[in-house]
């Protein structure tokens, strides 16, 4: 408590004021305890035993067989295929998009909306025009296609959120040096939404492993193309046969994989903000 | 160069745009000419529909509005207290909203089972009240807020939830707006959690019903597809304007 706190008379309580905030978080740690937290614990536990009835503890072999699974490495080389083409691709646009709306074009005008209204149209209703548009299912586009309609939503309401909220007066004060357009986006632009960029970043990359929705839409059965075959196929593959240890497995090492992609994105974003 | 770039992102919207356009055209298509034989069938002729109008409506109805009290409840607690381990509940937290849904769908599974609430309405509903995303924004939102008037608040009550209703609702309406219109579109859109936590078709949502479009006759979709989008683009052209002011959500630093 700081002096300028104490010379307040807070009305007097039973409970402490504290002891209510603390209260008041109380219902959502106990909806993550209950339906995250623990369950992963148990999920852990079953990568590491082998199987549901003899419970023998087994350590890392369940590891070994899930990485050696030539289905495992397939949807993994896609999954990161899709991480490596699409993520910077859906940046490069989404950036393009949300300068050239908030510079050019009013606040709120059509082509926001188009830009924006496939964030929130649900996929399902959408793959029967797409397979129209794409009857073609033996390349990967219609995929990556749908998966850049859907992101650049988000990504263009965090940009130009991030855009509006940088201080006028640095351009003003740039363009009276006689700085160019171009210099004036890549010297204050780019560094001033630095960190939403790198947060767009690591959401469209976790974003992709939620492509599987609109891929098993697409192809209507959990056995797709072998270009199409990502992690979710594998993992929901394993759901239907309630495959526990498989399962748990490739959930374990999957969380493992975004868990190290947050923790860098927020490490770089801590120390590249303004 | 300003009015090519003009040009191009125009016809990029357009073409974004065209999806959209063409489901609804096209459900009013049939063989070719103009008719509503789809829309007959549709709503004379196949009743799961309802039931899984509804209960989409209804799924969706109860976790935004779930979601909303849970994530404002929490933010506000959290942004009150100043705890030296705050900052890794918080990372915490955000480290779950990034978790993809697969990985956090098995212990969903796990624990609803053991719980014995697979197939039932709240099997669906609970997982997705806790869902992290509500409370991550509204944290973030919350450090812009005005907190001169929550102190004074404190003078004349002591009840939390009366200063929450009074003095910070009024002030987070953007953000709620915002999160409330992300929650229902992802909610309404969900496909996963319907398929794999109830059997029974009268706990099934919409998405299901257009998942599984080859138990059902080929004319009937695009219909449905139709009404499937209805109910978010009306609320999506009532508050996206909240959206940039409402999901400040880039930087965590």
């Amino acid at each position: 408590m700081t002096l300028g706190d104490k010379a307040y008379m807070y009305k007097k309580s039973k409970l402490s004021w504290n002891c209510r905030c603390i209260l008041c978080m109380i219902p959502s740690f106990i909806g993550i305890l209950i339906f995250f937290f623990v369950p992963y614990i148990r999920v852990l536990y079953f990568s590491l035993i082998n199987n549901q009835f003899k419970k023998n503890f087994v350590g890392l072999s369940n590891y070994i067989t899930t990485v050696q699974n030539e289905y495992f490495r397939l949807a993994m080389k896609n999954s990161l295929l899709l991480i490596v083409i699409c993520v910077p691709l859906l940046m490069i646009f989404s950036l393009l998009i949300s300068l050239f709306i908030a510079n050019i074009f009013r606040k709120r005008t059509f082509i926001r909306t188009s830009f924006v209204l496939p964030m929130v149209i649900p996929t399902a209703s959408i793959v029967l025009v797409w397979k129209m548009i794409f009857p073609e299912i033996s390349t990967v586009i219609p995929i990556y296609l749908l998966f850049i309609w859907k992101n650049v939503g988000i990504c263009v309401i965090l940009m130009t959120a991030a855009f509006l909220s940088i201080d006028k007066c640095v351009f003003e004060a740039a363009k009276l040096d006689g700085a160019s357009d171009f210099a004036l986006h890549t010297r204050i632009t780019i560094p001033g939404i630095f960190p939403t960029l790198l947060f767009c970043n690591m959401l469209s990359i976790v974003n992709t492993f939620k492509i599987y929705k609109e891929s098993y839409l697409l192809y209507g059965t959990n056995y797709p193309p072998n270009h199409s075959y990502t992690l979710q196929y594998y993992m929901n593959n394993h759901f239907l046969k309630l495959d526990y240890q498989k399962l748990s497995t490739s959930a374990v090492l999957t969380s493992l994989l975004v868990f190290v992609i947050v923790v860098v994105g927020l490490k770089i974003q801590r120390r590249y903000s303004w | 160069m300003k009015k090519i770039g003009i040009c191009l992102i125009s016809l990029c919207g357009l073409a974004f745009i065209i999806p959209v356009v063409a489901t609804v055209a096209l459900s009013f298509m049939n063989d070719g000419k103009l008719s509503l034989t789809g829309y007959n069938s549709l709503l004379f002729d196949c009743f799961p529909f309802y039931t899984m109008f509804w209960n989409s409506i209804f799924y969706t109805v109860v976790i935004t509005i779930g979601q909303l009290i849970i994530a404002v409840l929490f933010a506000f607690g959290f942004s009150q207290t100043k705890y030296k381990h705050n900052r890794i509940v918080f990372m915490g937290y955000i480290m779950l909203m990034m978790m993809p849904l697969q990985v956090t769908l098995l212990p969903n599974y796990i624990g609803l089972r053991d719980m014995g609430l697979l197939n039932t309405y709240s099997g669906i509903i609970l997982p997705l009240i806790f869902s992290p995303f509500g409370v991550v924004v509204m944290i973030q939102y919350m450090k812009g807020i005005d907190y001169c008037t929550i102190e004074a608040a404190r003078l004349e009550s002591s009840s939390a939830i009366r200063i929450i209703i009074s003095i910070v609702l009024p002030q987070l309406k953007v953000c709620i707006f915002a999160v409330g219109l992300f929650v229902y579109a992802e909610c309404w859109n969900m496909l996963e959690q319907p398929m794999l936590f109830v059997k029974e078709e009268k706990y099934r949502t919409l998405s299901t019903f257009i998942a599984s479009a080859d138990k059902y006759t080929g004319d009937i979709m695009l219909p449905a597809s139709v009404f499937f989008i209805i109910p978010v683009v009306i609320l999506y052209l009532y508050f996206n304007e909240h959206l940039e002011k409402g999901l400040s959500l880039g930087d965590f630093s």
